[in-house]
């Protein structure tokens, strides 16, 4: 196959450079801080940012981020979503991932500057805590395409429902904004309220679609190996997939919409988000964590 | 000097001085105002006597022959005719004479003293005013010499200064309000309620904007339809607009009514079959047409006159200097006009 020699000579050459996957995360999420803080500065004199300049600087951050998954998913010769700062490296990057196809569809303003915060945040902070950049087993999805297949959809999901819990917090911001009779500031530059609402609806029905798919692609590996699920994993998993249906459907039937909905999936994005952590430790305390650190791509 | 001067008063009560709840509670209507004014002249105190009514502000100018008890006769006489206390009167007012009053009507005929600084709508309301009361027969030499010298002075303060640049209008806040609500406005449909002018041209910045129909409804339904047919909308019977309610995303108070159309229990009713779809309420009108307990409801946004000219007023520290320069430019053309009025008077004496 042509690509391999190719794919081969790029992370030789990279190799070469001595660029880790570490300090390419590391270099993606300072990029990604240094968009929000262009951001921020700018928001603060009260002037409207350069879209071209935030949307460059999440490119460059977000090529880096991919170039440093490339590296480990190549040493680990899997999807890396083997420990908690490999989850949360790929998350920012679903989210970064998402923004591309979001923001420039819908144009919704500060989505980028959001975005740019979030990314930083998961990715940089995954970065500053050493114990979750733990190195497991070579082999952890058991070379089983579909529980491969059914991580990486679950983890492009928390990215979506990251994106969502970012509009929500921005139709909270330009609702309270309106509520409060304040004219002047962010919420001049914030997309409407209805645009946000709409699409807070849109994100939550795609979130929602991928989750489920990534439950049913998983649901074909638990069958098989009941004992090698973690009751736990699976317990919390199923909860936040199930506190999200709720939503949809009390969203479909028009009960929870607007500030109640940005609410309830601000509160969601949250909980997923720190049940992660006790999932990752449930699993890896099932698999028996070993050998092999993944994580020095030289 | 003339004594007779000496009695020139303005009785007022403005933005300034009063919340919207007490501004609408003093509004007079277009019968009560007219039966002040004759009340006013029939009492032997008052010699000419001039009313100014609009949703901003409520001025009673006057001649007065000389007495100690004016300003306590007009301020009883004004209670009266709108039904409120005294208390609330005094707490809310204020009381100029002489020299003060001249420079007082200039400035709100230039729109210095109007709640958006500078705007030009005052002007007109001035002399709509000031020609009622002429017709009235209610004026005199010295009420109509300050009015029409004030109309003056209040072109030249213009031309003169750059008081009215950048100013934005009640229209431009209305659009960037509903764009932040909405986004784009081609979708949004539109209910006018009253013919008022502020409203009508609400009405036409939105239309402007491209949204997708304006209704309008007046409780005389020639003028709902005439406004209709200038705004190339639709007109609805007075009866009917609240069964229909429910269709509109925007909705612009300005009738002339008493008393609030749109409770919250109705606006509620209205939401719970578009419990997704934001409503903005502009409401315009003095007394407001629509219940402050509205803006509690969950996706609807509610902003009266007070809310938009603060929004309207936040470019006006840019504008200050030109401000203060047409207040001195006033005080020259007050001054001016005070020595002519007293040279009159001597004149008159002889």
């Amino acid at each position: 196959m042509p690509e391999r020699p190719e794919a081969i000579s790029t992370f030789t050459m990279l190799s070469e450079l001595a660029l880790t996957d570490r300090a390419a995360f590391a270099t993606g999420a300072a990029i990604y801080g240094l968009a929000f803080l262009l951001g921020l500065v700018v928001l603060l004199l009260r002037k409207p940012y350069s879209r071209p300049v935030m949307f460059a600087l999440l490119t460059g951050g977000f090529i880096i981020q991919t170039l440093g998954l490339n590296l480990r998913g190549a040493e680990i010769k899997a999807c890396p979503l083997g420990n908690s700062f490999e989850i949360a490296q790929f998350i920012s990057w679903s989210l970064v991932l998402l923004f591309f196809i979001v923001g420039p569809a819908f144009r919704l303003r500060l989505l980028g500057f959001f975005t740019s915060g979030l990314a930083a945040l998961i990715a940089g902070g995954a970065l500053l805590v050493p114990g979750w950049d733990k190195p497991y087993p070579p082999g952890i999805f058991g070379g089983n395409p579909w529980i491969e297949l059914h991580a990486a959809l679950a983890m492009f999901s928390y990215g979506v429902f990251a994106i969502l819990a970012l509009v929500s917090v921005m139709f909270l911001i330009q609702q309270h904004g309106l509520k409060k009779k304040q004219f002047k500031g962010i919420y001049q530059y914030l997309p409407s309220v209805h645009q946000l609402d709409l699409m807070a609806k849109r994100l939550l029905i795609t979130g929602v679609g991928v989750l489920t798919a990534a439950l049913i692609f998983g649901a074909v590996f638990w069958i098989d190996n009941l004992d090698l699920v973690p009751v736990f994993k699976l317990s919390a998993t199923c909860l936040i997939w199930l506190g999200y249906i709720v939503v949809v459907v009390l969203r479909m039937q028009k009960k929870l919409v607007t500030r109640r909905h940005a609410i309830a999936s601000i509160i969601l994005f949250l909980l997923a988000m720190a049940s992660l952590w006790p999932v990752q430790s449930a699993q890896e305390e099932a698999h028996g964590a070993v050998k092999a650190p993944a994580s020095n791509t030289k | 000097m003339g004594d007779s001067l000496k009695s020139l008063f303005v009785l007022g009560s403005s933005h300034n001085e009063a919340p919207l709840e007490v501004r609408e509670r003093l509004a007079l209507s277009a019968e009560r105002l007219a039966k002040l004014q004759q009340t006013l002249l029939e009492d032997g105190l008052i010699r000419e006597c001039l009313v100014v009514n609009t949703c901003n502000r409520l001025e009673v100018y006057g001649l007065a022959n000389p007495s100690e008890d004016t300003e306590e006769t007009v301020r009883n006489y004004l209670c009266r005719a709108q039904g409120v206390s005294r208390a609330l009167l005094d707490r809310h007012s204020f009381w100029y004479t002489n020299l003060d009053v001249l420079q007082h009507a200039l400035e709100v005929s230039s729109g210095l003293d109007s709640q958006m600084v500078g705007e030009t709508e005052i002007l007109g309301q001035m002399k709509e005013a000031y020609g009622r009361a002429k017709s009235a027969k209610a004026t005199g030499a010295v009420l109509n010499r300050l009015f029409e010298k004030s109309f003056q002075a209040a072109k030249s303060a213009r031309t003169q200064t750059g008081i009215t640049r950048g100013q934005v209008s009640i229209g431009n806040v209305a659009v960037d309000l509903a764009s932040r609500i909405f986004g784009k406005l081609g979708k949004s449909r539109v209910l006018l309620l009253g013919s008022g002018e502020v409203g009508e041209k609400t009405a036409q910045a939105l239309k402007s904007r491209g949204v997708a129909d304006i209704s309008v409804s007046s409780r005389t339904y020639e003028n709902a339809h005439r406004l209709a047919h200038e705004l190339k909308g639709a007109a609805i019977d007075f009866d009917d607009f609240v069964e229909q309610l429910h269709n509109f995303d925007i909705i612009i108070g300005s009738t002339a009514a008493p008393g609030s159309l749109l409770s919250r229990e109705v606006i509620g009713k209205a939401m719970q079959s578009r419990p997704e779809q934001p409503l903005f309420i502009i409401d315009l009108a003095l007394p407001r047409d629509i219940d402050p307990k509205v803006e509690d409801l969950e996706n609807v946004y509610l902003y009266n006159l007070d809310d938009l000219s603060k929004i309207a007023n936040e470019n006006l520290e840019a504008r200050r200097s030109e401000i203060e320069r047409a207040r001195d430019i006033l005080k020259g053309h007050a001054w001016n006009l005070w020595l002519q009025l007293r040279r009159r008077e001597l004149m008159r004496e002889r």
